[in-house]
């Protein structure tokens, strides 16, 4: 079981490298996207600079806890997006077939498949993220917090975005609300919960659980809660289980495609 | 012993119908319709340790839908399969290591990697350790004659380079029984050619069980000792290649195109398909008189080119389903 699990992270990280070596290729272009997704999310700080100029805080966020939630935010679409770019494109890869040859090897389909390819933008998005946690202040038990949460909420966009796509396997185009509900989960997720109400505040929780990803995090980072640290966890793996239950549900019907296409 | 068991599988697809033009995308949305294709109609068979088994049919036969329930990637409907012993179904990782999977139409390969690199992959994929990968990487690059073009990214391979590599890449971990669908689709006859030359070795090296799927007669007379012949998902003829050669490929297609009129009447072992003054097409059955007869018959020197074809895979399924009759 131990070395089945070593062997799955190994092939994992060979193709994280592989395409991280494709990128490579164009070293111009690597670097730009790097550099550019940095400087386009510098520009989520300079909007709430302004704001700040206005007003001294929104609900029970100050500066700091806002800046503390774009970086952590910006961190999470980092990590999902560089470890588990094909989540976010699963159904293309469920209605074109090309699970295929990820089901013919004897390593975990959801596994092999979503982490295929990378973002590589979203290199930019963790620099962003640490930059930002080093100018929020460094702690040792905050830095590690915050890339604990890093994972735990890169983990949740990336199930949420997994069991949408998986949708595919029951109806046409439902990486349409996929997308849908992914977009919604990155534009909120800059925002403090506080200027959320009602129902809106019950979906971030629960549907689109941005709360559970960034919103209590940031709590906890700021001020240490065991309690809100277990919820987080015990979500985050609920998600997991959630994500493997339908998607292998859903693999049963999975009806192939002889389309020709090409592993780029 | 059989490695492969095939008892009673049936495989069926629901795909939405819609009515033409727009009008009818909007119909579709309120009252959806739905067809059910039966792809695989209860069919069985098994397969041998060591045979060559062509499993062949028009398209939309059946044949890949068959290949990937026996490769775990379909559930089937109805039926049950065992490979080497295995359900696909629940076995499917401890399978995976025991079989290796070429599909013509699709691409297994990293096509920004060298075939060395993505062999290095497949290697960690089978969790094979890096000196065996080695050491199998050298022995296939011999097989396979691959010392030009190893180093060199797929993208820049042709097709029939890249179908080598993606038979080798599918051979790394010594599987038992090599599924290969359409291997040869695309490729050109020297190429094709050089495709089932490689297999036919790889076969006699290895011992492999190899399951092969195609609509082209060439790959199968060229390969298999045994045949099987699906249509609208039923096998239709389940039969040794010599008795397939002897009652259905007994016939050539030959079409001249000739430099003066010759007047050719049908005779024994030669039927005349098409006659139109300097283009001749004619039926020859090999049983009666050999191919080279039957061109000394319109004279080499009076033909300007030539062609000699396998009648079609639906002429022989039509045969055969005539001689049932």
């Amino acid at each position: 079981m131990l070395m089945a699990v070593r062997n799955q992270i190994k092939v994992i990280f060979l193709s994280i490298k592989y395409a991280l070596m494709r990128e490579l290729l164009n070293k111009t272009t690597f670097l730009s996207n790097v550099i550019f997704m940095v400087l386009n999310n510098s520009s989520m700080i300079i909007q709430w600079l302004i704001l700040f100029s206005i007003r001294d805080n929104f609900g029970d966020y100050g500066l700091k806890q806002v800046i503390l939630l774009i970086g952590l935010s910006s961190s999470i679409y980092g990590f999902a997006h560089f470890f588990f770019e094909k989540s976010f494109k699963l159904s293309e890869t469920i209605n074109t077939g090309k699970l295929d040859a990820y089901i013919v090897q004897p390593k975990n389909i959801l596994l092999s498949t979503i982490t295929s390819d990378i973002q590589v933008s979203a290199l930019g998005d963790l620099l962003f993220g640490l930059i930002v946690y080093l100018f929020y202040g460094f702690s040792f038990p905050s830095f590690i917090l915050y890339y604990i949460f890093t994972m735990t909420g890169g983990l949740i966009l990336v199930c949420i975005s997994v069991i949408f796509h998986s949708l595919s396997f029951w109806f046409n185009n439902a990486d349409l609300g996929a997308d849908t509900i992914n977009n919604m989960m990155i534009n909120v997720s800059t925002y403090p919960d506080s200027i959320f109400k009602g129902a809106v505040k019950w979906l971030l929780f629960t549907i689109i659980p941005v709360g559970i990803a960034n919103y209590i995090p940031v709590k906890i980072i700021t001020s240490f809660n065991p309690y809100l640290f277990i919820i987080n966890i015990s979500v985050c793996l609920l998600f997991i289980v959630i994500t493997f239950i339908i998607f292998y549900k859903g693999l049963r019907r999975y009806s192939s495609s002889n389309l020709m296409s090409a592993r780029i | 012993m059989a490695i492969i068991e095939v008892k009673k599988l049936s495989k069926n697809f629901k795909v939405k119908l819609k009515e033409k033009g727009f009008k009818g995308s909007i119909k579709s949305i309120f009252k959806p319709k739905h067809k059910i294709v039966k792809a695989v109609k209860n069919i069985s068979f098994n397969v041998e340790k060591g045979e060559i088994v062509a499993f062949i049919g028009p398209n939309g036969a059946g044949k890949s839908t068959t290949i990937k329930m026996l490769t775990s990637i379909l559930f089937p409907d109805k039926g049950s399969i065992k490979v080497l012993g295995l359900n696909p179904m629940q076995d499917r990782k401890k399978l995976a290591y025991e079989i290796g999977t070429v599909f013509g139409q699709k691409e297994q390969l990293w096509t920004h990697l060298t075939p060395y690199d993505n062999f290095k992959f497949f290697g960690a994929i089978y969790d094979i350790p890096d000196a065996a990968v080695e050491r199998k990487i050298e022995e296939l690059k011999v097989l396979f004659e691959l010392d030009d073009f190893i180093n060199t990214p797929v993208r820049n391979l042709s097709l029939g380079q890249r179908i080598r590599c993606e038979i080798v890449a599918s051979l790394i971990h010594n599987p038992k029984i090599l599924f290969l669908d359409e291997p040869t689709i695309g490729l050109d006859p020297v190429v094709k050619e050089n495709i089932r030359s490689l297999i036919k070795r790889m076969n006699k090296e290895y011992k492999t069980t190899i399951f092969l799927t195609s609509h082209d007669v060439g790959d199968i007379e060229k390969l298999c000792k045994r045949v099987i012949i699906i249509n609208n998902g039923q096998i239709v003829l389940d039969d040794s290649m010599e008795n397939l050669k002897y009652h259905y490929l007994n016939k050539k297609i030959v079409e001249a195109k000739m430099k003066e009129k010759i007047n050719l009447d049908d005779e024994d072992g030669i039927t005349i398909l098409k006659d139109k003054g300097y283009n001749l097409k004619i039926e020859v059955d090999t049983t009666k008189r050999s191919v080279a007869d039957a061109i000394k018959l319109l004279n080499p020197d009076n033909i300007i080119d030539i062609n000699i074809s396998n009648i079609p895979l639906e002429d022989i399924i039509s045969n055969i389903y005539k001689n049932k009759d």
